[in-house]
């Protein structure tokens, strides 16, 4: 894949790339116009600046503003290998934190928070997981990779779902990379059934289900070219 | 996403800690949390926990070894490394397979054998969001499926009046293996483990905790088995599942996702036991697993009861 066609991310974003991407786009569009009216979109402008004073690539490793609540717990986790510290409240998490604090915005939500999808799926310490299903308190020095981290690694599960065109609208596509690249982690010869098995957690509304496991076994022959 | 209402969270450092949390109250175990962080979210039940309490930060309560001719499971073993482990494989196929085929590889990789044994029974009114339906698992009075759609519920009757079924697929494969159940106070048969309360579904004291899982050795010759039928391959809670062993005379087997707890089919071990397993006695232990089995007053679930002979017939079959 080349450099032009990633989506840039927030931290490529802060490095002054030039970019705008459209969710950045979308959110400044959307402060512009609502924070007069809406309070909570206030809220989220914090949660951006936080996001900002937490990005290890601009300030290195910085705690964020401490909240008024005792039961706040200090969180350290390595995303995509950079190193983030928060104070979360108990009931967040993991795609919360990810999301609305971090703003890695890959793990999406579909089935509502129930484990039945896939779509938020994260790799946490070499296990696919589920961040919707995943107390952000309980992450305390783990180490996270989700789909954005996997594509600035240029793995080639990236090109490989994109030769095989196995996404359509691409809203659950960051679920099935991050379980896809865990699979090959463990097991780099996979055959198709070891790849179905593995992909069964995501659902994919498209229905582009055939056009997995070609994607992922051409990841894997590509992965052992390479090596 | 509905987010999580508030509530404390504590990261026990041993199972007394744990258990004294327990004790005070309004506390709910949290190990995998696959299960509870849903009900929780949708406020499936009436009362909300005020403290979640983490067995993940238990040292030791992780591991699966082969020791005094039993398999121990740490109660925290995540579902998939038990069906990954070669020695489970080999030894237990039943249980491994059952963990295999559990929910999706997400959940297995994130839920445990203990959470998975523990989980409430599964009806969509008393799963329903916002406790639409208060029945009598969550302290009402009328079960919905009593005469609402029972498509999904039991073919062996009611307990208590609720019709909800049990949904483990590990549970049946550790019924048919014989297995015990360590807790901090007691060690339980598997078979005795299971009972209907509310809104849970074992025998467990409020501060009592899963810690192992004991499987005695299948003697050589024994062989076991399970199979699942559900409407997808992987995701789906089981329409029918079952386990089985079969060896040296002896013949346990055990249905769930058929009654409120998982259902050993007596008639099905006395029918096979010490015969060849070939087709038409397989097919006769089936027959006689499901002779009791009735479909719910208008038959909604009467298409469960031919499945539940298949399943048997071919746990059977898988065991030769």
């Amino acid at each position: 894949m080349s450099e032009e066609k990633t989506r840039p991310t927030k931290q490529e974003n802060n490095e002054g790339s030039g970019h705008i991407s459209r969710r950045d786009f979308l959110k400044d569009a959307g402060l512009a116009v609502g924070a007069p009216a809406l309070g909570s979109i206030a809220v989220s402008s914090e949660a951006a600046a936080q996001a900002k004073a937490n990005d290890p690539a601009a300030k290195g490793v910085t705690a964020s503003a401490a909240k008024p609540a005792a039961e706040l717990t200090a969180v350290e986790l390595t995303v995509n290998g950079g190193k983030y510290r928060y104070m979360v409240e108990p009931n967040w998490t993991l795609r919360q934190l990810l999301r609305d604090e971090i703003g890695f915005t890959s793990p999406k939500d579909w089935c509502g928070g129930l484990g039945a999808c896939g779509s938020c799926t994260v790799i946490m310490n070499g296990r696919p997981i589920l961040s919707c299903l995943t107390l952000a308190c309980e992450c305390n020095g783990a180490a996270i990779e989700t789909a954005e981290g996997i594509a600035k690694a240029k793995h080639p599960v990236i090109q490989a779902y994109i030769n095989n065109n196995a996404f359509q609208c691409g809203y659950c596509t960051p679920g099935f990379v991050c379980t896809a690249k865990a699979l090959l982690d463990k097991n780099p010869n996979p055959t198709e059934a070891d790849v179905r098995d593995a992909l069964g957690g995501n659902l994919c509304r498209c229905a582009t289900y055939q056009r997995h496991p070609p994607a992922v076994l051409e990841a894997a022959a590509n992965l052992k070219q390479k090596a | 996403m509905k987010t999580l209402k508030k509530f404390a969270h504590v990261n026990a450092k041993t199972i007394d800690e744990a258990a004294s949390l327990l004790q005070a109250g309004h506390a709910a175990v949290l190990s995998g949390g696959t299960d509870l962080l849903g009900t929780m979210r949708f406020e499936v039940l009436p009362t909300y926990p005020e403290v979640l309490v983490n067995l993940k930060t238990i040292p030791g309560m992780e591991y699966i070894k082969e020791e005094g001719g039993m398999l121990k499971i740490g109660a925290q073993t995540r579902l998939e490394d038990i069906a990954k482990s070669a020695l489970v494989r080999k030894k237990y196929t039943a249980l491994a397979e059952g963990a295999h085929r559990t929910a999706t590889p997400h959940i297995r990789e994130m839920g445990t054998i203990s959470g998975n044994i523990c989980q409430m029974n599964r009806c969509w009114y008393f799963r329903n969001p916002d406790n639409r339906f208060n029945c009598i698992r969550k302290g009402g009075t009328t079960c919905y499926a009593m005469v609402g759609d029972n498509r999904y519920h039991s073919i062996f009757g009611a307990v208590k009046m609720c019709l909800a079924v049990n949904p483990s697929d590990t549970a049946p494969a550790l019924v048919a293996l014989n297995a015990k159940i360590k807790t901090n106070k007691r060690l339980i048969e598997a078979e005795n483990f299971w009972e209907m309360t509310v809104p849970g579904s074992t025998i467990l004291a409020a501060d009592e905790i899963v810690t192992e899982i004991q499987v005695p050795t299948p003697a050589a010759g024994c062989k076991s088995a399970f199979i699942k039928f559900a409407i997808r391959k992987s995701i789906d809670f089981p329409i029918v599942n079952c386990a089985a062993m079969i060896g040296n005379g002896e013949a346990r087997i055990c249905l769930n996702a058929v009654y409120n707890k998982p259902y050993r089919a007596l008639k099905a071990e006395e029918a096979i036991k010490g015969k060849t397993i070939d087709e038409a006695n397989a097919d006769a232990a089936g027959a006689a697993a499901v002779a009791s089995a009735k479909a719910l007053p208008g038959d909604r679930n009467k298409w469960k009861i031919p499945i539940a002979k298949t399943m048997v017939k071919r746990a059977i079959l898988a065991c030769a």
